[in-house]
């Protein structure tokens, strides 16, 4: 049965030597000179103010736990997937509190923001930032008049 | 059901054996190299039609050698190695991308006669084979593994550059494509229900003997698997990794020449395997009407390669069409709409499928799992809006505390 993936070892050896005499044939052909400018930190042509952050955000890490857990629910889902024919009513049940089990706490773990990014929303703000008179017609009409650059122009209009 | 394998490979392997196996890896081999070529010129010409340009036009006819241009261009240049860079971890991040890309094509059927209960065996030297490169019986599975460690590749590389933008680009990545990974992986599984094989050779053989999955599964799994495909492969709408206009180039801002081009080429060869993927997974792979008898062994190639084509182009036309996604909005579909529906889309198939084999009547079981799914729906959306509003309650009490320093700004 091993035999099998006989193909497959073959091909990553393609890929892996594919790889490899590429980065031979760049050492030969590509030039070298490296200076202290170039091997910096790409900082769009300033020198790097600070170091790379060597922390990041919880949340990424958050991601992966639940993440865990679902992918183990999906290796438990695909060999009853395979075979529920043959497990019939009682495999099914298994499946759905098992599924039932993860779920709930699939919900608690959102109910309690564990999966919140991203601005806060809020109610579209009135009042003193938009006031009731201003409607379309008026915000066009006064865009209209705002003409940039024509000071110190006689007449011409165009 | 027999277990799946490759009639080459099972009774004993002896030269003429060793050297088609090395004959179909190498066309394989061949064969991605020059589609990738192809599909980067393609994607470039189909884009600049979109934007009413004219795009690569120079190099041979229509511009077709653009991308071998462009290759071979890139072994001409100067190969860097940041200073801040973990220098082993550098240089392997290439490899842990290229290698996966090259090896997850090889479980997929590419041809083969599979009309009328044909099982797909063609004759090549005397002996009988798939046309494909392997079928091992754990086939789907082995490409999702390859999708896993594609993840390393991405997360290496950035992690390992020592530089702020490919840090940011990699984690992005990493949560990206886990979180779509679970959705991929349970739409996948939808499929097994219907096939009852993990190998595709087997899966193929199923859908030529009924419905193709896409049908038989009911159509959901399929859009999550396109969606989900598409942010796995990190193409826009989902190119978060390598927002432009705020990462630089994401994870690989640090790699120049042929790293560089290895990293972009595995990109492209993700494409073409996820296309050759769904196709297999959902429309029935090389099958299609035989319309001459002549060249038979030519259709199924023929309608392998148009259905890839559409996949292809669906791909290239997104990218010209959607706007990028804000992260948080990303995450939310990802997890809080794709994967709850994959899981109960696949419980309620799986329901079904049990109640018809025990004789249950169809209509209440429906009635009841619709049910079901709407209270889980529910439920879900109940826990979003209480963290919104607890979030926002927070906020507030959090702009009350600093009103008195600085008033105004109300967002915390």
């Amino acid at each position: 049965m091993l035999g099998q993936y006989l193909p497959i070892v073959f091909l990553i050896v393609l890929a892996f030597l594919f790889a490899a005499l590429s980065f031979f044939a760049s050492r030969l052909l590509a030039p070298r000179s490296p200076n202290d400018k170039k091997e910096a930190p790409y900082e769009c042509g300033i020198i790097p103010g600070r170091e790379a952050p060597e922390r990041f955000p919880v949340r990424f890490f958050l991601v992966a736990m639940i993440f865990i857990v679902f992918d183990i629910e999906i290796i438990f889902f695909y060999p009853w997937a395979i075979a529920h024919g043959e497990m019939g009513l009682f495999g099914l049940i298994a499946v759905l509190v098992f599924s039932l089990a993860v779920f709930e706490s699939f919900v608690y773990l959102i109910g309690n923001g564990a999966l919140e990014w991203g601005p806060i929303r809020r109610e579209a703000q009135t009042g003193d930032v938009v006031s009731a008179t201003r409607t379309t017609s008026t915000t066009v009409s006064r865009a209209g008049i705002r003409q940039v650059g024509l000071e110190g122009r006689t007449g011409g209009d165009s | 059901m027999i277990l799946a394998a490759d009639p080459l490979l099972v009774d004993g392997i002896d030269l003429t054996v060793v050297l088609i196996v090395l004959l179909k890896a190498g066309v394989a081999f061949a064969l991605l190299l020059v589609a990738v070529m192809l599909v980067i010129w393609f994607e470039r010409k189909l884009i600049s039609d979109m934007q009413n340009r004219i795009g690569p036009a120079l190099a041979g006819p229509w511009g077709i050698l653009q991308t071998l241009a462009d290759g071979i261009k890139l072994f001409f240049k100067e190969d860097l190695l940041p200073t801040r860079a973990d220098r082993v971890v550098f240089r392997l991040a290439p490899y842990l991308s290229i290698i996966p890309a090259f090896v997850a094509f090889a479980i997929v059927p590419v041809g083969g006669d599979f009309s009328d209960g044909g099982d797909g065996t063609v004759s090549m030297f005397g002996r009988s084979t798939f046309l494909q490169v392997a079928d091992p019986p754990v086939g789907v599975l082995f490409f999702l593994a390859l999708s896993a460690v594609a993840v390393y590749g991405v997360m290496l590389a950035g992690w390992s550059s020592g530089s702020k933008y490919p840090l940011l680009g990699s984690v992005r990545a990493s949560a990206q494509m886990i979180s779509y990974e679970a959705a991929l992986g349970l739409a996948i599984a939808t499929v097994f229900l219907s096939s009852g094989s993990l190998s595709t050779h087997d899966i193929v053989v199923g859908q030529s003997a009924t419905t193709w999955n896409v049908l038989a599964t009911g159509i959901v799994p399929f859009g999550i698997f396109l969606i989900a495909g598409t942010a796995e492969l990190n193409r826009p709408p989902f190119d978060l990794v390598e927002a432009e206009q705020e990462l630089v180039g994401g994870f690989h801002t640090e790699y120049s020449s042929i790293r560089f081009a290895l990293f972009f080429l595995s990109e492209f060869m993700n494409m073409i395997t996820m296309s050759a993927i769904a196709v297999t997974l959902f429309l029935g792979g090389p099958a299609g009407p035989i319309v001459t008898q002549r060249v038979a062994w030519v259709w199924p190639l023929f309608w392998f390669f148009l259905k890839v084509m559409a996949f292809l182009f669906t791909f290239v036309w997104l990218r010209a069409t959607l706007p990028r996604f804000r992260y948080d909005q990303l995450m939310d579909l990802g997890w809080k709409v794709l994967i709850p529906a994959a899981l109960g889309w696949f419980l309620l198939i799986a329901t079904l499928d049990v109640a018809a084999d025990l004789g249950w009547p169809t209509i209440p079981v429906v009635i009841v799992g619709v049910l079901v799914l709407w209270g889980g729906a529910s439920l879900l959306s109940g826990a979003v809006r209480k963290a919104q509003a607890e979030r926002l309650e927070e906020a507030d009490r959090g702009a009350d505390e600093t009103a008195g320093s600085a008033s105004g700004l109300g967002e915390a």
